[in-house]
């Protein structure tokens, strides 16, 4: 990692970390979603921005993660083991399913990723009797001041953005970094080289998934409710890789600058145009595509160069 | 359980497929041709409900008159979007194309959403029912049902027998013989991304007389034209219709015999098994992924 | 790069992060601070206007009678609304907002029953006093939540109502089909439904769920249709409703009795489905032909419905608009009886309020809900929402549907 990045991600890891003494509660429930964002962002990346399979599956595990961890919640485990059954819930379902849709390339990953996330809100749907159904499901309320649960929360989300971060400091420096690069690049010609490509994406996208489940699992516990439309939501599962694309795919703190130019951005619009704060992320997201191909890391790097 | 039920249902099924083949033939081509998933094209479809509801309100015009220049303002509008827009990314990996499309499609949800309110609307054609003995079907069912054929068999037509819809074809099977070949491949991509709008706009207006119409509907409709694609393969009107009356009469189906919450979760389930066993989907051939 | 770059970009960051910490300089005149989530975008956005719109109809009647008393003075009333987008985690960061920056000293709950308890899950924490006014499931109560109070009666007031009803006019009425959306309230009213229906001896012939983005009910109906029912009952929001209805005579799928909860309720559904509402009967928490009688600032149900005409609002106010109204109203009362913005005393007062107003009764029970109480049954007769009961208010008979 570059001295520049990790002076940069420190700052980033400070500034949030700092919100309860700066500002209020409102402005730490922020820094909160910037670290969660960041965090799915940052999963995101190993499968969508490493291997290059454009992932849309993000909210299936988000939220299998947050009724994985619920339900054991509610049996009367901890809080921790709350969020660690919704990490593994999600890294276990991720082997299983990656099976199925990681032979599919393209469009047709894509399309089969986002199926994967109506057919997980639809079983939730159906399955009341353990799911609660479309009634959603309550999780025991954290004892608490505010100010306490604030903080805790905020610490939570950023110690598994921290995680997904060091996981992909380590995957990027090493083989199984290479390999998913290779892959991006051309993937039948990686296989011919030797490269175990369906163990690199499985990997790929297990560990795409396991901080989202941990995630979903801390966000159960933090909103005491969870229910199938906002668990599964379409939404986030987009939001989630144009984030990535925002601050620029496959690097290493694109994600980060992405999650946090984008929840901030959406603070600072929503409040001032009422009618229009969809349509302005729209053109967000399009001139994006046109103006910022690289992300912004892309945009510092050309800046580098001249 | 006797059999006039269970002919009711497999008919359903059928009327139902019928409707999801004409959403999603336009859609279907454009993705086999251009290699573009349209996330617009639910919206697209929306809208042109919208407008036939208005011409209908204002004007009393009817919805099977409204579909021709509804179709065509549609055409239009997508042509442009097209060469405006679109053209500049048709080569890029599918992220950026996906997302582009996903971005424009916010814009236009939140311009209808201001525009017309999500109440619910519709033109009433009350048109009665055919009744054999113990089925009974909606006449305006039957009629959209026959109307959507003929527009799929239309565009059929089309793309096999005029020069542009054989261009289409040739460029969808090999881009770059059929850029050798002469033809322009740019106006090729514009004029397909229209004719994609063409069909959102004639089957919105078709749509309107069979469904209330409300911004609601965009995710459901494009969501069922993933699956129809996936089913039926991509790119062709074969495809389309194989796809569209295989999903219908699957959730008809498994509705019946499962509950409703069943039939939604089985048409995904179908998606996905297509997807895994035969990606092309039942029609379509290999090398359009 | 240069590091002096990533600097720049670091504290760029930084300090907007900052600015969001700059709370805004409060008002220092004191007033009674409302805050208002409210669904003005997204999938909810038309029921989040008719809130916004009963709101302004409360707070311009109060602010013209000078404001609320609290102890001995008059205190003018801010409201404070923010657009949650129909969306979870905006409803979430509001509620901070208004709590933490705006400072308000009652929340009202967005519309959605998911939302109202997240919602309710921040307000508990820091002690302010929500009321909704869209909330009628147990399910949307049952937290425990100590600050979370409704203004909907329990939705068994509405289905024992309605059977009551119909097994009082159409005696031969017996077999019953229920069909519900699964969806919080919807679901639970298709349950309190199946649940009355069983009790009063009924035979339940068909019952079903349907999931959220239902666009076909072919199937259901069909199925229906051969279960053969008297009485047909649907649950879901308005274009559900609208869609079941068009495809219940598209169908051939009929019944002598014939109930939608709550689409009658709403002027859309009849708007949009012109002759095919007619007959259809649904259970409602409130209607404008209403006659109660109040003390608060609208004074009758009349004046409530006239105040809103006024407004020059399409057609006649709905239970949205009344019980939206009625929040703000049992607000006002506990602020005054409470005679301070205290925030524990206010629920204290919420808590023990029993008041007339003309929406009708308004007592909390135990788990925040109004009161149960038989609640109004209406069918649309000749295009018009008639009141078939309670007696007192009743305007016509119950028909069955030709």
């Amino acid at each position: 990692m570059s001295p520049s990045n990790a002076t940069a991600l420190l700052v980033w890891i400070l500034a949030l970390a700092a919100t309860p003494l700066l500002g209020d509660n409102y402005v730490v429930k922020i820094a909160t979603f910037v670290a969660f964002y960041a965090a799915l962002a940052l999963s995101w990346n190993f499968i969508g921005g490493m291997a290059g399979y454009p992932s849309f599956a993000t909210a299936a595990f988000v939220g299998l993660g947050s009724y994985a961890g619920a339900l054991v919640q509610n049996a009367g485990a901890p809080l921790a083991v709350g969020w660690l059954a919704g990490a593994l819930a999600s890294g276990l379902a991720a082997v299983a399913l990656g099976a199925v849709v990681l032979r599919l390339r393209g469009h047709y990953f894509a399309i089969g990723s986002i199926a994967l996330v109506e057919v997980l809100s639809l079983t939730a749907s159906w399955w009341s009797g353990l799911t609660g159904g479309g009634e959603g499901l309550n999780v025991a309320f954290l004892p608490g001041g505010p100010d306490t649960i604030a903080r805790v929360f905020l610490y939570v989300m950023l110690a598994i953005a921290i995680l997904a971060l060091g996981t992909t400091v380590v995957v990027m420096r090493g083989r199984l970094g290479f390999a998913l690069r290779c892959i991006s690049q051309n993937e039948d010609a990686a296989e011919m080289v030797g490269i175990p490509t369906t163990r690199c994406k499985i990997i790929a996208f297990v560990l795409s998934a396991i901080p989202c489940g941990a995630a979903g699992a801390a966000y159960a516990s933090w909103v005491a409710y969870i229910a199938p439309a906002d668990a599964f939501s379409i939404l986030l599962t987009v939001k989630v890789p144009v984030m990535v694309m925002l601050g620029g795919a496959g690097t290493l703190i694109g994600p980060v600058l992405g999650a946090t130019a984008l929840v901030l951005l959406e603070e600072t619009v929503w409040a001032r145009f009422l009618d229009l704060h969809q349509a302005i992320l729209g053109g967000v997201i399009v001139a994006l595509i046109f103006f910022l191909p690289g992300g912004l890391v892309g945009l510092a790097r050309r800046g580098r160069s001249t | 359980m006797d059999a006039a039920l269970l002919v009711q249902v497999v008919l359903n099924g059928i009327l139902l497929g019928a409707l999801y083949a004409c959403i999603a033939a336009g859609f279907s081509l454009v993705w086999g041709v251009l290699n573009v998933i349209n996330m617009l094209h639910g919206s697209l479809i929306i809208l042109a409900g919208y407008l036939a509801c208005s011409l209908w309100t204002e004007w009393q015009v009817h919805p099977l008159a409204a579909m021709l220049p509804v179709g065509l303002l549609l055409f239009l509008a997508g042509t442009a979007l097209q060469v405006l827009l679109i053209n500049r990314v048709v080569d890029r990996p599918v992220l950026t194309t996906l997302t582009l499309t996903f971005g424009l499609d916010m814009v236009l949800y939140n311009a209808m959403n201001a525009a017309f309110e999500a109440t619910p609307r519709r033109v009433t054609l009350e048109l009665g029912r055919l009744t054999l003995g113990e089925v009974v079907l909606p006449w305006d069912r039957i009629v959209a049902m026959l109307l959507a054929l003929a527009l799929t068999g239309l565009l059929y037509g089309v793309l096999r027998a005029s020069r542009l819809g054989r261009a289409i074809v040739a460029v969808r099977m090999d881009r770059e013989a059929a850029s050798l070949m002469g033809i322009r491949v740019a106006r090729i991509y514009a004029l397909t991304f229209g004719l994609g709008a063409f069909m959102a706009g004639v089957c919105g207006a078709l749509l309107a007389v069979v469904y209330p119409i409300t911004t609601n509907a965009t995710g459901q409709l494009l969501g069922k034209a993933f699956i129809v694609c996936v089913v039926g393969g991509l790119g062709t009107v074969p495809g389309a219709l194989a796809g569209g009356l295989a999903l219908g009469v699957t959730e008809s189906l498994g509705g019946h015999f499962l509950g409703p919450q069943a039939a939604a979760l089985l048409g995904f389930g179908l998606m996905l098994v297509l997807l895994v066993v035969r990606p092309t989907g039942l029609l379509g051939r290999k090398g359009y992924e | 790069m240069s590091i002096s770059l990533w600097f720049q970009r670091a504290s760029v960051l930084t300090a907007l992060v900052i600015a969001f910490a700059a709370a805004p300089a409060q008002a220092t005149a004191e007033t009674l601070r409302i805050g208002a989530p409210l669904a003005l975008t997204g999938g909810l956005a038309d029921e989040g206007r008719k809130q916004q719109v009963a709101y302004d109809m409360w707070l311009r009647r109060v602010n013209a009678a000078g404001g609320v008393q609290v102890g001995d003075r008059k205190l003018k009333v801010e409201l404070i609304t923010y657009d949650y987008q129909t969306n979870e985690q905006r409803a979430s960061q509001i509620a901070e907002k208004l709590i933490t920056q705006d400072r308000v000293d009652v929340l009202t709950a967005p519309f959605g029953s998911g939302h109202t308890k997240v919602v309710a899950g921040v307000a508990e924490r820091y002690g302010v006093p929500v009321v909704a006014s869209v909330a009628s499931s147990e399910s949307v109560f049952n937290q425990g939540y100590r600050y979370l109070f409704g203004t909907l009666a329990p939705n068994a007031g509405l289905t024992d109502a309605l059977v009551a009803v119909v097994k009082a006019q159409l005696p031969g009425v017996r077999r019953v089909a229920v069909l519900g959306r699964e969806d919080v309230f919807p679901k639970s009213i298709a349950a309190s439904m199946t649940d009355a229906a069983k009790r009063a001896g009924l035979e339940l012939v068909y019952d079903a769920l349907y999931p959220v983005n239902t666009m076909d009910f072919s199937s259901p109906l069909s199925k229906m249709r051969a279960a053969k029912p008297d009485w047909i009952f649907v649950s879901g929001y308005t274009k559900d409703l609208v869609l079941a209805r068009k495809q219940m005579a598209d169908l051939g799928v009929s019944a002598p009795v014939i109930t939608m909860i709550t689409g009658p309720a709403y002027r859309e559904f009849a708007e949009s489905l012109g002759p095919l509402a007619e007959n259809v009967t649904s259970a409602t928490w409130w209607a404008p032909a209403l006659t109660f009688r109040s003390d608060d600032v609208f004074g009758s149900t009349q004046g409530f419905v006239q105040d809103f005409q006024a407004r020059k609002e399409k057609g006649e106010p709905d239970y949205v608009h009344a019980a939206a109204a009625a929040a703000l109203v049992a607000v006002q009362a506990a602020v005054t009886r409470a005679g301070s913005l205290d925030k524990a005393k206010v629920r204290a007062a919420l808590a023990s309020l029993k008041l007339d107003t003309f929406y009708g009764p308004i007592e909390f029970g135990a788990n925040g809900m109004n009161a149960a109480r038989s609640l109004p049954i209406v069918q649309i007769q000749g295009g018009k929402v008639v009141v078939l009961s309670p007696e007192p208010m009743r305007q016509g008979r119950l028909l069955p549907v030709r």
